[in-house]
Formats: structure tokens, C-alpha cells, sequence
């Protein structure tokens, strides 16, 4: 494709648009206030929810997910969302293109390990023993092992059939 | 102060307007005359009073950076040049407790036994400059401002940079009183924005910064100014050659908007973490003062405004215009007109100018002596009111007043002749000159006279709808022949009756078609279009009619396409109607009109040609509802508050974009029996 040329890929956009249930993200007006406040954006250069939004806007949406892609950097730590005097919520977009890019390119082995943990430990960071150190030299109390019990049933693949009625569906 | 000096102008300072009365021409205006404890004839502003007031308080002239007494003056100039005892922070008149001011008065100006003072006043033009409010900011809290003593709006930084400010215009930060060498401007705080303050552009920070960042590279060429910015909008003459003085002075501009101001508690300094988006850069910036650019909001005491005088808002909550291109200047209400930033936010030129204008067309009012007004206004017959009042409730311009067990009264001379009343009127005892209900029943009448099948009865506003026919005409465009239009002043003089007769003459189709609602001519009366519109598909679908025969659409004078459009998109819906349906709609809308048992049997004689259909969806939860766009079908779910200013509503699919919209309410299911738990 010739690089002067901006091409739009509209379909890809509106599969993402309905994969948030809302065209937010055409409402944003590139003023950059989500990166003044991104925590990966300031560690990592190539980070950079604005211009994420604007490739969204343009259906870039095949370079922005894959493995290898930037949207891995995002932390999720919602100071878009926040910030945003648009409410385009980057980070919402952000999460939709890690479900697609699941979808579309598989599994990262990375995620797929940071998944699990969620289903065996019921947290997404890993509690090490230098975390014990550091918590008991603080005076907090250790972390003890979290019941999951509850998090099993969230996590079923098949939806009981009470879930669904109560759904109305 | 040439105002206050003029012969032919009183001032009517420290006064509020308390009521209004009458019309254009005749206003009756009860002005209260607030007591100021001070003779303003007799006071010559020495401000001997102020030295001895103990009572001090921040100064609301000088943004609270310094104080003032109990007794004051607003500011150097105020007029009358005189002073005013503020009984909120007054010490009181017993000597025991103060009353030093009236001591130290050689005139003996003081008054402490003054009273408010009722004025009433016979104007014939009313001009609302009530000016508007700033943006307060402290609910940003990543700008920290309130918590951050070195950040400040830009009302603030006006007042530090004035010679006439607390500082004497030694530009210095509030923090430690010290000269800011790094100064910082952010733009578009509480405009443009979704999250806080207003989603407008305030039209006016732009070039207030530029101005700004001109006076500091002016007085203090040693600074370091930066601008942060998302857009410049320096729209106006000459206004771009100043921003790009203010660039060649060496102001730096930064497209982005700082995600967050971090103060260092030591130094009081603030850092600005930033995305210069041109280079796609996070910068940080270190400054010693951070100005925000802050935005207008209408006035917090404006609905007052807006119901002493029967106004009405635009969605920005500013005062709506009569007409956003043509009438600029006039208020809805006649005689009523705008200067300033009442109307919509503006600088001080465009402000001279409209007030200029508001000026010039309240003149003409008053030169005139009388004033000339459409014949097109509505009467009443007394013999057929039963005085309910509905008619004044949906006059948007409150021309008919009513009282309770009173018949209404219309007062001519303020009827814009929107013919909503005579609608609403189930009495008929409201008739719209030039467009009663016998001229528009006689028109239905001789449309569907023959081959009424081949036709389709349109309803059209004289302003929007009409002209957009005439508009299409004039562009050649093509659209079947079988359209009549009928012409009525505002589509909300058009009466359920109206409708229902052209269904009883074997009308297939039926369009009502108005203005847009912004531009609605007759302030908001096409919101009883919708009702009207809503409340008649009810009907139809009660009765067995698809409700898709009758078509609401809003066509404006420009829209000749919209026009054609709707016409072509009308016509195959016309040609889908069949005879068998027509004939029993006129023979249930027959039986409808009939009374008791004899009504009973005549509609237990029909059967409907089509079943109707039941709108099963689950019931919306609050705050939206279900719609659905009788011209192709579509439903949805949408955010709908029943209690807020109504919006226009359209067909959300691209391709239709009707305005036929119509607020479904979902069948009542039968509640399922719950077991016991």
C-alpha cells in the first residue's frame, strides 16, 4: 500500500465498535491527555495509548494485535479512562484488542500462564517470598492463600442453567 | 460611566428585577432597589467610613487575594461612586457593638434604617445582558487546583497582572510571593469536555491566553511561557496575527493536554507530565505557576432570567435565540432581545457588536410607537371553554394567561399564532385565524375527494417543512406527484382530529412534518407535535391501524433532498397500503366515535385485515427505553429521561434516518408464579 495514502478500514472498525457495544473511541479528539498520565508510556517509548486510538479510528486494527503487539504494554491501570475529556475510555479499546488479538492470532503463552494463576491463586501477580519480606518488614501481614471456590464457579465454561434463566436467556 | 452620566439613562445599580409583566411595548417591570445603608446623593466616596470598619472579608473584585471592609465600594469605578454597608458581614448599628462608620461620616450619608425599595417601571423593549459565570475548576482534581496554591484560573491571573489588582501589577505566585519565571497555560479546562464543566468551546480562552502570554513577554521578557493546547482557535480578525507574535516572542506551544499537575511540597514548583503529540513524546515540564484557561458556563441564576421574561435555553444552557440565523439578536419573546454573553459565550467585540444591534432593534420597536403583528392569531370562543387550561400550559411563549376557574385569556399582541393551543384545545374553542379547523378539514376534504388512494396528506410547517417542498421544487429534484401539502404556521397546530379525519376520508398515508427542534420557529411548540404524534400511533394500534401510516418526519428549508427523500420513501410505503385496510379504518374510526352498547356492537362487527402486532421485549430499565422507527422498522434500546428537555429522535441505521420514531412500552407480561424459596 502506498504510504501517503490513508486508507480506512471501516469493517475492521465497526467489528470493533461491536465488540464494545459503543463507537466511543470516534469521539476521541487526539488531545493526549491519556498519555500524560500513562504509567507505560513514560517507561516505554513505543507506548502510546493516543496513537493507539487513532489506528482503532483508522481500522488499523491487524497491526495492532498479535503477540508482539504495543497493546501488551498496557497496565490497565484505568488513568485513561479517568483523564479522557472525551470518555473515549482507551482502555476499554485497549482490552477489546487484546480479545481480538486472542482471538485472531492465539493464545499468548505468557497470558495464558497469567490466566491460570487467576484460576489456581485467585491473583495475577504471583506471591514470592520477597514479597512475604517485604510486607513483614512493613508490618502488614502475610498473604495468605485465597479461596477459589467461588472464582471456579465465575469461571465455568458451561453456564449452569439457573445462570441462564436468570439472565432471562 | 458615561452610562451613569447620559440624561436619558438611569441606572438601577445593587437592583433586581423582580417581576415582569405585560408585552412587547407595554412591560410592567417591578425592580427591588436593594438597601445599600448608604445615601449614594450624599456620599462623595472620601472612604473614611472604610478606615474605621473593623470588619474585614476576602474581596470578591480581587478573587479573594485581598480584603475588603463592611463597607465598600465593588471597585475604583464602580458607579455610582459610592459606598454600600454588606449586612452579611456588617458588625451592626448598636453602639455598644459598632456603628463607628457613622461616626466618621461627616455627611451623614450612613442609613442604617434603609429599606428595600419596590420600583416599578413601564419599558417597551427589554435588552438581557446578564453576562455569564467561569468555570470553577477545583472538581479537576489532577490540576490540583485549591490544593495547589501556585495554580490559578485565569480570572486570577487577571487580577495579579492588574495594576490595579492586589499587587499593584507586580506579577508575583501566591505561594511564597515570589515573581514565577516558568508559567504555564493549560487550555480548554471545563470547555470542551464530556467529563467536567461544558462540552461547548468557551469561544473566549484561546485569545485570553494569547493575551496573557503577550503581557508577560511584555513586562517580564526573562519568563519562560509554555501553552498547552489541544487546538488554537484564533478565529478572528486580526486574531491569528497575534498568535503568531506571541509564537515569534518566544512563547512555546505544546499540543497536549497535561494528564496531571504534581506539586513539589518543598519549593511549592509543579511539574507537567505531557505528550507533545506533534513529536509523540512524553515531556516533563518543571514551571513555578500553572495558569488553567478556564471556560464560561451560563449564569447558576439564569432560569430566573429565563422565567421572568418566558425564555428558553439551547442545549449549552445559554439563551436561545429566535432564530440562530436570522434573528440573532431578538429574544423568542417580543420585545425581549440579547447582548453579550447571555446569548452564548463571546469576546468583547462581538459583545459591543450585539449589543450594538440590540440596541438598534429595540429602536425600531420604540420609534414606531406601535407594533405591527401577524393577523395570524388565535381567539377564543367563551361559550365552548370550560376554562381546564391546557391551552396556556403549551403556549411556549405564555401569551395565554389563565388562573384557575378563570376563562384564559390571550393576550394578542404576544401570540406568534403557532396555532398549539388550538390543537391542544379538545373543545374547539380556540380558533387560529387564517388557519381554523374548518379551513384545514376543508383542505383534508378536497384532497381526498377523488382517488383518495393516490394520495398522500401532508402536513407541512410554513418555516421548515413547506419551504424544504419549495426548496426541492426549485432544485428540480424528483418525487412522486402524489404528495398534497397542507400548510399550517407550525406543525404543532396540527390536531389529532386533523389526522384522524384524513384516515376517515381513506387516506393510505399521513406526514406530519415540522422544523428540527433547534430550529423549531415558535420556540419549542414542536414538542407537542411529538406528543401529539405519539399519542395518535397509541391510538392507531389500539384500534387495529398500523401506526406506520402515519409519518412524523423534520425537514428543514435546506433539506429539499430530505424532502424528496421522505417522498419517495412515503410513496412505497403508500402502495403497500391496501384497500381493505383503508375501508376498515374508516369503519372502526366510525365505531370509535359511537357511544356505549351501540359501540360495543359495531366493533365487535370488525376484524382487522392485519393482526395486530404485540411488542414483547422486556420492560427497559430506568433511564432508557425501547424505540422503534415506524418508516423501516428498526428497534432499539436507547437513554431516554421522560423528565428532561426533550430531544430530537432519529433513526439510528444510516440508510433511513427517519424521524418517525416511535417510544415503544413493552406489553405487560403476566407475572410468573415464584415457587417458595
Amino acid at each position: 500500500m502506498n504510504d501517503s495514502v490513508i486508507k480506512i478500514d471501516f469493517s475492521r472498525r465497526k467489528q470493533l465498535e461491536e465488540m464494545l457495544g459503543a463507537d466511543h473511541v470516534s469521539f476521541c479528539y487526539q488531545c493526549g491527555a491519556c498519555v500524560g498520565d500513562c504509567p507505560s508510556a513514560r517507561f516505554h517509548k513505543g507506548f502510546n495509548p493516543r496513537t493507539i486510538m487513532m489506528r482503532a479510528l483508522m481500522g488499523d486494527v491487524d497491526e495492532l494485535i498479535g503477540p508482539d503487539s504495543i497493546i501488551w504494554l498496557c497496565s490497565n491501570c484505568y488513568n485513561c479512562y479517568q483523564r479522557c475529556p472525551q470518555d473515549v475510555r482507551p482502555v476499554e479499546v485497549i482490552v477489546a484488542l487484546k480479545n481480538l488479538s486472542a482471538r485472531e492470532c492465539g493464545e499468548d503463552d505468557e497470558i495464558v500462564k497469567i490466566a491460570q494463576r487467576v484460576r489456581e491463586t485467585g491473583r495475577s501477580v504471583p506471591v514470592t517470598q520477597a514479597t512475604q519480606r517485604m510486607r513483614k518488614e512493613l508490618g502488614l501481614a502475610p498473604l495468605e492463600d485465597l479461596d477459589v471456590s467461588e472464582l471456579e464457579i465465575i469461571l465455568r465454561e458451561d453456564e449452569p442453567e439457573s445462570v441462564k434463566e436468570d439472565r432471562g436467556g | 460611566m458615561d452610562a451613569g452620566r447620559h440624561p436619558n439613562i438611569e441606572l438601577m445599580t445593587y437592583s433586581e428585577v423582580e417581576s415582569v409583566s405585560g408585552y412587547v411595548g407595554n412591560f410592567n417591570v417591578t425592580v427591588r432597589k436593594k438597601a445599600r445603608y448608604v445615601d449614594q446623593d450624599l456620599c462623595n466616596a472620601c472612604g473614611d467610613c472604610e478606615k474605621v470598619c473593623p470588619s474585614t472579608t476576602p474581596d470578591e473584585y480581587q478573587q479573594g487575594f485581598s480584603s475588603r471592609k463592611a463597607i465598600y465600594m465593588e471597585f475604583a469605578q464602580a458607579v455610582p461612586s459610592a459606598y454600600l454597608v454588606d449586612m452579611e458581614t456588617c458588625l451592626g448599628t448598636n453602639p455598644i457593638a459598632c456603628g463607628k462608620c457613622i461616626d466618621a461620616c461627616d455627611k451623614d450619608a450612613i442609613d442604617f434604617d434603609m429599606q428595600d425599595e419596590l420600583v416599578d417601571v413601564q419599558v417597551g423593549a427589554i435588552i438581557v445582558a446578564t453576562g455569564m459565570d467561569v468555570y470553577d475548576p477545583t472538581e479537576i482534581i489532577e490540576y490540583g487546583y485549591g490544593r495547589y496554591q501556585n495554580v490559578i484560573t485565569s480570572m486570577e491571573f487577571e487580577r495579579l497582572i492588574c495594576a490595579g489588582g492586589p499587587t499593584e501589577g507586580h506579577f508575583i505566585r501566591p505561594g511564597d510571593q515570589t515573581r514565577p519565571k516558568r508559567i504555564g497555560f493549560i487550555q480548554c479546562v471545563g470547555s470542551r469536555s464530556k467529563r467536567y464543566g461544558s462540552e461547548y468551546c468557551s469561544n473566549i480562552c484561546c485569545m485570553n491566553t494569547i493575551k496573557d502570554t503577550l503581557l508577560l513577554r511584555d513586562h517580564y521578557p526573562d519568563t519562560e511561557n509554555y501553552v498547552f493546547y489541544m487546538d488554537i482557535r484564533a478565529f478572528g480578525k486580526s486574531f491569528e496575527d497575534m498568535y503568531i507574535r506571541s509564537r515569534e516572542e518566544g512563547v512555546r506551544y505544546i499540543r497536549g493536554i497535561p494528564g496531571e499537575i504534581i506539586e513539589d511540597p518543598k519549593t511549592g514548583n509543579l511539574r507537567i507530565v505531557v505528550e507533545n503529540t506533534m513529536t509523540r513524546r512524553v515531556e516533563e515540564y518543571d514551571l513555578d505557576m500553572v495558569v488553567l484557561s478556564v471556560g464560561v458556563k451560563p449564569r447558576d441564576d439564569s432560569p430566573n432570567i429565563r422565567k421572568l421574561l418566558t425564555l428558553s435555553k439551547t442545549s449549552d444552557g445559554f439563551m436561545m435565540e429566535a432564530h440562530p440565523k436570522l434573528k440573532p439578536v431578538d429574544a423568542p419573546t417580543k420585545g425581549v432581545y440579547f447582548a453579550g454573553c447571555v446569548e452564548s459565550p463571546k469576546d468583547i467585540k462581538d459583545s459591543v457588536t450585539q449589543a450594538s444591534a440590540a440596541a438598534a432593534r429595540a429602536q425600531i420597536l420604540l420609534n414606531a410607537g406601535k407594533v405591527q403583528i401577524e393577523a395570524v392569531t388565535s381567539r377564543l370562543d367563551q361559550a365552548l371553554c370550560p376554562k381546564c387550561g391546557v391551552c396556556a400550559k403549551v403556549c411556549p411563549y405564555n401569551a395565554i394567561k389563565w388562573e384557575k376557574g378563570q376563562f384564559p385569556e390571550i393576550v394578542e399582541a404576544a401570540c406568534a399564532g403557532c396555532g398549539a393551543c388550538s390543537a391542544e384545545c379538545n373543545f374547539g374553542a380556540i380558533t387560529m385565524r387564517h388557519f381554523t379547523d374548518q379551513q384545514i378539514i376543508a383542505q383534508v376534504d378536497a384532497i381526498l375527494e377523488d382517488h383518495p388512494m393516490d394520495k398522500l396528506v401532508t402536513f407541512a410547517c410554513n418555516w421548515c417543512s413547506y419551504a424544504g417542498g419549495d426548496f426541492a421544487g426549485i432544485s428540480r429534484l424528483q418525487y412522486p406527484v402524489h404528495a398534497r401539502l397542507i400548510r399550517t404556521m407550525c406543525s404543532a397546530r396540527v390536531s389529532e382530529d386533523f389526522v384522524e379525519h384524513a384516515f376517515l376520508q381513506g387516506a393510505p398515508m399521513v406526514l406530519v412534518s415540522g422544523c428540527h427542534f433547534a430550529d423549531c420557529h415558535y420556540i419549542n411548540a414542536n414538542r407537542a407535535t411529538v406528543k401529539r404524534v405519539q399519542r395518535l400511533w397509541q391510538k392507531m394500534e389500539r384500534l387495529g391501524i398500523r401506526p406506520e401510516r402515519l409519518q412524523l418526519e423534520w425537514i428543514s428549508a435546506a433539506e429539499g433532498q430530505k424532502f424528496a427523500k421522505v417522498m419517495r420513501h412515503l410513496d412505497g410505503l403508500r402502495k403497500d397500503v391496501t384497500k381493505e385496510e383503508v375501508a376498515y379504518t374508516i369503519e372502526v374510526l366510525k365505531a370509535n366515535k359511537m357511544k356505549g352498547e351501540e359501540k360495543k356492537a359495531a366493533m365487535d362487527r370488525l376484524t382487522s385485515p392485519r393482526p395486530p402486532a404485540v411488542f414483547e421485549e422486556e420492560e427497559a430499565p430506568a433511564g432508557r427505553a425501547w424505540f422503534r422507527c415506524l418508516s423501516c422498522g428498526h428497534t432499539w434500546k436507547g437513554a431516554h429521561n421522560p423528565n428532561a428537555e426533550p430531544v430530537e429522535w432519529q433513526c439510528p441505521l444510516p440508510e433511513c434516518r427517519s424521524n418517525s420514531i416511535r417510544l415503544m412500552k413493552p406489553a405487560k407480561k403476566k407475572v410468573a408464579e415464584h415457587a417458595p424459596a
